[in-house]
């Protein structure tokens, strides 16, 4: 195993966790895939890309239909064909095993219901969000599409693949602080090692308050403070506090936990492993807000519609 | 209507537009970019190609009926996944010809629109496909699949 000149495990380099895995466990399935179960999620994958990407499109074609299209591979009915996305070719093995969710605790792979307590404080939220359009203003918009934070929890803590493409990291570790650079996009998480003053509570950065020590090779950090506005998976309360922990497993594998402890959210703790694999290419850099179409074509989207229901309701 | 065929309608579906969208969005929003009532086929060159994140964009001068012509902006991917899939610079060169199928955006007034099957003119995609799992499987129609490729 690489070590750096102090003697810890070097975690350093370019790392990918874009993975066929769900972060959830599918209905009915084990907790381990079987090499058949495996062949069909990896072959089937490869076969549908390259149909998808490497068949000739007829030059004649027609528009697509109106309403968006029904393919289900789609999140959203106007998505790109398969040469935009990078969800990953593999399933995840840990520890040898082929696994059927990323979470691993509780021990049937799923995410715990949150509490009445938290879901009632979603509804307030999502309440208040509605005396807003959605579209009235920039700082109504999602995280992701103002470049502030990564799309999904790809910077987190704790770092997930989002599913979709750019689930790159680079570590650089030096003997007092371990710096994360998440592709997606751009977001920048200095870890410190030690056991330092943590920030009072009313001091929330944006992936929170990292500290970070290490238990024999494994390097464990603590996160706290979390940016009000991060809201994990829409329920975080204050408390939230995650934990990750970094183990070098060989050359080309780093071995990512993380544990999510929020009582207030979720009555017991809940988390997962998620590989992280040895990316032998750079990181490209990922300079949103200098391209951003996009935040602006919505915004005058919003405002080009609400013009023709001006000039509908009027003649 | 010449090589430009747009489709689009603006309809009662765009009322639900305006309805509250969950406060977690897991990707940027193409429904609140683009119109799905609006599908679209362009065919034009190439003028100008932009490798910027979040996602890029080709320029293409289309030709109208009238005998003008008028530059639309196509959103591809992110580049990132571009260029590791493969699609290098030369792959997209300024007067290449391209035919492309979508969703305009929801302003109208703007000619831009998603970029949902980028081709050349004769139907070939511009990158390659995986870089394979390097799982054995059936080599008769991998390599019938592999040789449809496309030119980058």
């Amino acid at each position: 195993m690489p070590r750096t000149p102090d003697g810890h495990p070097d975690l350093q380099g370019s790392w990918t966790n874009e993975t066929l895995t769900p972060l959830q466990r599918p209905a009915g399935q084990g907790a381990v895939l079987s090499p058949d179960e495996v062949a069909a999620i990896e072959l089937g994958r490869e076969e549908y890309l390259l149909e998808t990407t490497a068949i000739a499109s007829d030059p004649n074609r027609p528009p697509p239909d109106p309403g968006g299209t029904d393919d289900p591979t789609c999140i959203e009915s106007l998505c790109y064909n398969e040469v935009y996305t990078q969800r990953g070719e593999r399933v995840a093995i840990v520890n040898g095993a082929p696994r059927s969710s990323l979470v691993t605790e509780p021990p049937d792979g799923r995410i715990p219901e949150a509490t009445p307590e938290a879901q009632a404080e979603l509804e307030r939220y999502t309440a208040n969000r509605a005396k807003f359009g959605e579209y009235d203003h920039p700082e109504l918009r999602p995280l992701g599409e103002r470049c502030i934070m990564s799309f999904g929890t790809s910077a987190g803590p704790p770092m997930l693949p989002n599913g979709w493409y750019n689930n790159n990291y680079i570590i650089v570790q030096t003997a007092d602080h371990v710096m994360i650079l998440a592709e997606m996009v751009h977001d920048t998480r200095i870890i410190r090692i030690g056991d330092g003053p943590r920030l009072p509570p009313d001091v929330r950065p944006w992936m929170g308050d990292s500290w970070g020590r290490w238990e024999g090779d494994t390097l464990v950090v603590e996160t706290t403070n979390f940016h009000p506005l991060q809201r994990f998976r829409g329920y975080a309360s204050d408390n939230m506090e995650v934990i990750e922990r970094f183990s070098r497993v060989d050359e080309n594998n780093l071995l990512y936990e993380f544990t999510i402890d929020d009582p207030a959210t979720y009555a017991q703790p809940w988390g997962g492993q998620v590989p992280f694999v040895q990316l032998n290419e750079q990181i490209y850099e990922y300079a949103c807000h200098e391209g951003n179409y996009s935040l602006t074509n919505i915004l005058s989207g919003a405002r080009y519609q609400e013009a023709l229901y001006d000039y509908e309701d009027t003649n | 209507m010449g090589r430009r065929l747009i489709y689009g309608t603006i309809s009662a579906g765009v009322m639900g537009l305006l309805a509250f969208a969950a406060p977690v969005v897991a990707h940027h929003a193409f429904g609140a970019e683009f119109d799905a009532d609006a599908p679209i086929r362009l065919q034009g060159t190439i003028v100008r190609v932009e490798w910027v994140n979040p996602h890029s964009w080709i320029h293409i001068d289309v030709p109208n009926a009238d005998g003008t012509s008028e530059v639309w902006m196509v959103e591809g991917g992110t580049p990132n996944v571009l260029l590791r899939r493969g699609l290098q610079r030369e792959c997209l060169q300024i007067g290449m010809e391209l035919i492309v199928d979508g969703y305009q955006a929801k302003d109208h007034s703007l000619p831009r629109a998603n970029g949902r099957d980028v081709t050349f003119t004769d139907g070939t995609r511009f990158f390659m496909g995986s870089s394979g799992t390097g799982a054995p499987q059936d080599g008769a129609e991998r390599q019938s699949l592999e040789a449809g490729r496309g030119r980058c």
